[in-house]
């Protein structure tokens, strides 16, 4: 079966790859990532991907090959980065802005020519969506950058107009728009809205609030009436809270839809429509006729895509992730054509 | 079930691993504390290494904040996903009934006992070997 995989992530051989592309003004100034609070027991990355030197997981291409597309047999592989996504909240926009900038042509220039199935998300800084929407500009065109890619911990909902000038670049440029988790209460986002978690097994588990917000405020802000083409991609945000969501936010607009009358029809026909969810980490009930369900519910055939997560720890194996008794045409649905219908990979490297 | 020798007690010290192909299957051969314990590498949960993971302790069930740790050296968790086994018996900490992994047994035998097989050892002392019944 072909596999596409959406979100791998890469890092770099020479830890100081990102800080020597910078401005001088940026080194000098030594700023770093935000950091976060919350350490896994497990460790972020699979204890098996390492380099045999401890170099860190998905430094290294050969590794990758290896260990996971040659493994699998995955067809395309878009890069997604690491911890650098978390720029998206630091308090220094232009240092953001730089840092990726620093990201995507070291990108371009250090991974992509490794391998014809890698691709490409465009890292952008929301902190300034003028200056996110000039980066998009500037390499959107190249044909192995797919996608572009923020954090989804935020300071404001994703469809707040201060934001529309990011999809206004981005349906120019044809690319979805997609969000990762990982920098959630650190930087300058906003924190739970419950309070701060104690562990990280409370913080993960919690990650999907966002989306929440998120996929709400995207429909009912308009952005999708506003830009009709777009695409948005919500990676690793889990998929069984969908339901739940849609079912309220739909009960609610048959009542509460003068408020926003830009909204012409049910919220979940946009969502089935321009969003997008990864499939990694699969939730995984106990009875797995429930997980069947809830796959129909949310119509998987065209909404989800399948991700491994590679390398980190909460990994999916491309083989044994989705549940075997799937139908086979959802299955591949979700394993690479889904896929081709959000991503505008280019025609040469059509399916093998 | 088959003999497999997996190496000489000397060339397994405490804390260290081995990993064999035995009948077809990747096995995980320790020594814990000096006892030796095999599991099949391969975690019930998405197949992965598991004899790949790291060997360490666990904090067992407790009073609300409270944190104990026992049995450093005996527990492994799996590469990918952490899950955590008991090196002893291949279950699983967290449900060892249903999940688990399958242990093999293991034993010390003379240099005697395996001489046929590894006729070629010119041995100066009496040496024993690690060997896995699969």
């Amino acid at each position: 079966m072909t596999i596409i995989d959406v979100d791998i992530h890469q890092s770099w051989e020479d830890p100081l790859e990102l800080t020597r592309r910078l401005p001088a003004h940026f080194r000098e100034m030594d700023y770093a990532l935000p950091g976060g609070m919350y350490s896994s027991p497990v460790g972020v990355s699979r204890f098996d991907a390492r380099g045999d030197h401890g170099e860190s997981a998905g430094s290294s291409y050969q590794k990758l090959k290896e260990q996971h597309l040659d493994a699998f047999g995955i067809s395309k592989a878009l890069l997604t980065g690491g911890d650098t996504l978390s720029l998206g909240v630091h308090p220094h926009a232009e240092y953001a802005r730089h840092l990726a900038r620093a990201y995507n042509d070291a990108v371009l220039d250090l991974w992509l020519p490794c391998d014809p199935r890698l691709y490409a998300s465009l890292i952008i800084a929301p902190q300034n969506p003028q200056t996110a929407a000039e980066e998009i500009r500037r390499l959107g065109g190249h044909p192995r950058i797919v996608e572009v890619l923020m954090c989804s911990a935020s300071r404001l909902p994703f469809g707040n107009a201060f934001y529309w000038p990011i999809y206004e670049a981005a349906q120019e440029m044809g690319l979805p728009v997609a969000c990762h988790p990982g920098a959630e209460t650190r930087g300058v986002s906003n924190g739970f809205v419950a309070g701060p978690a104690s562990t990280y097994i409370e913080w993960h588990t919690n990650l999907n609030q966002g989306y929440m917000g998120h996929v709400v405020s995207l429909i009912c802000e308009g952005v999708f009436e506003k830009f009709p083409r777009l695409k948005f991609v919500a990676k690793e945000g889990g998929l069984a809270w969908i339901p739940g969501v849609l079912w309220r936010l739909d009960k609610n607009w048959k009542a509460l839809r003068s408020s926003v009358p830009w909204v012409k029809k049910l919220p979940s026909e946009y969502l089935i429509e321009h969003v997008r969810f990864t499939s990694q980490p699969i939730e995984e009930p106990a009875n797995v006729e429930h997980l069947l369900a809830l796959f129909d519910i949310i119509q998987a055939e065209k909404t989800v895509l399948f991700a491994s997560d590679y390398p980190h720890w909460d990994n999916d194996s491309p083989r044994h992730a989705l549940p075997a008794r799937l139908p086979e045409n959802m299955k591949k649905r979700i394993m690479s054509l889904n896929a081709l219908e959000t991503y505008l990979f280019p025609e040469s490297s059509s399916i093998q | 079930m088959k003999r497999h020798i997996v190496c000489r007690t000397s060339e397994l010290r405490e804390g260290e691993r081995k990993l064999i192909e035995a009948d077809g299957k990747s096995i995980g051969v320790f020594n814990v504390k000096g006892n030796y314990y095999a599991l099949r590498n391969r975690c019930p949960h998405q197949f992965a290494p598991l004899c790949l993971g790291k060997v360490t302790g666990y904090a067992p069930p407790s009073q609300a904040h409270e944190f104990p740790w026992k049995r450093d050296g005996e527990i492994i968790r799996c590469p990918w996903h952490g899950w955590e086994f008991d090196l002893k018996t291949g279950q699983s900490v967290f449900n060892p009934h249903k999940v688990r992994t399958k242990s093999y047994e293991v034993a010390i035998e003379s240099q005697s006992q395996c001489e046929e097989k590894v006729e070629s050892y010119s041995v100066e002392i009496e040496e024993n070997f690690v060997v896995v019944y699969v």
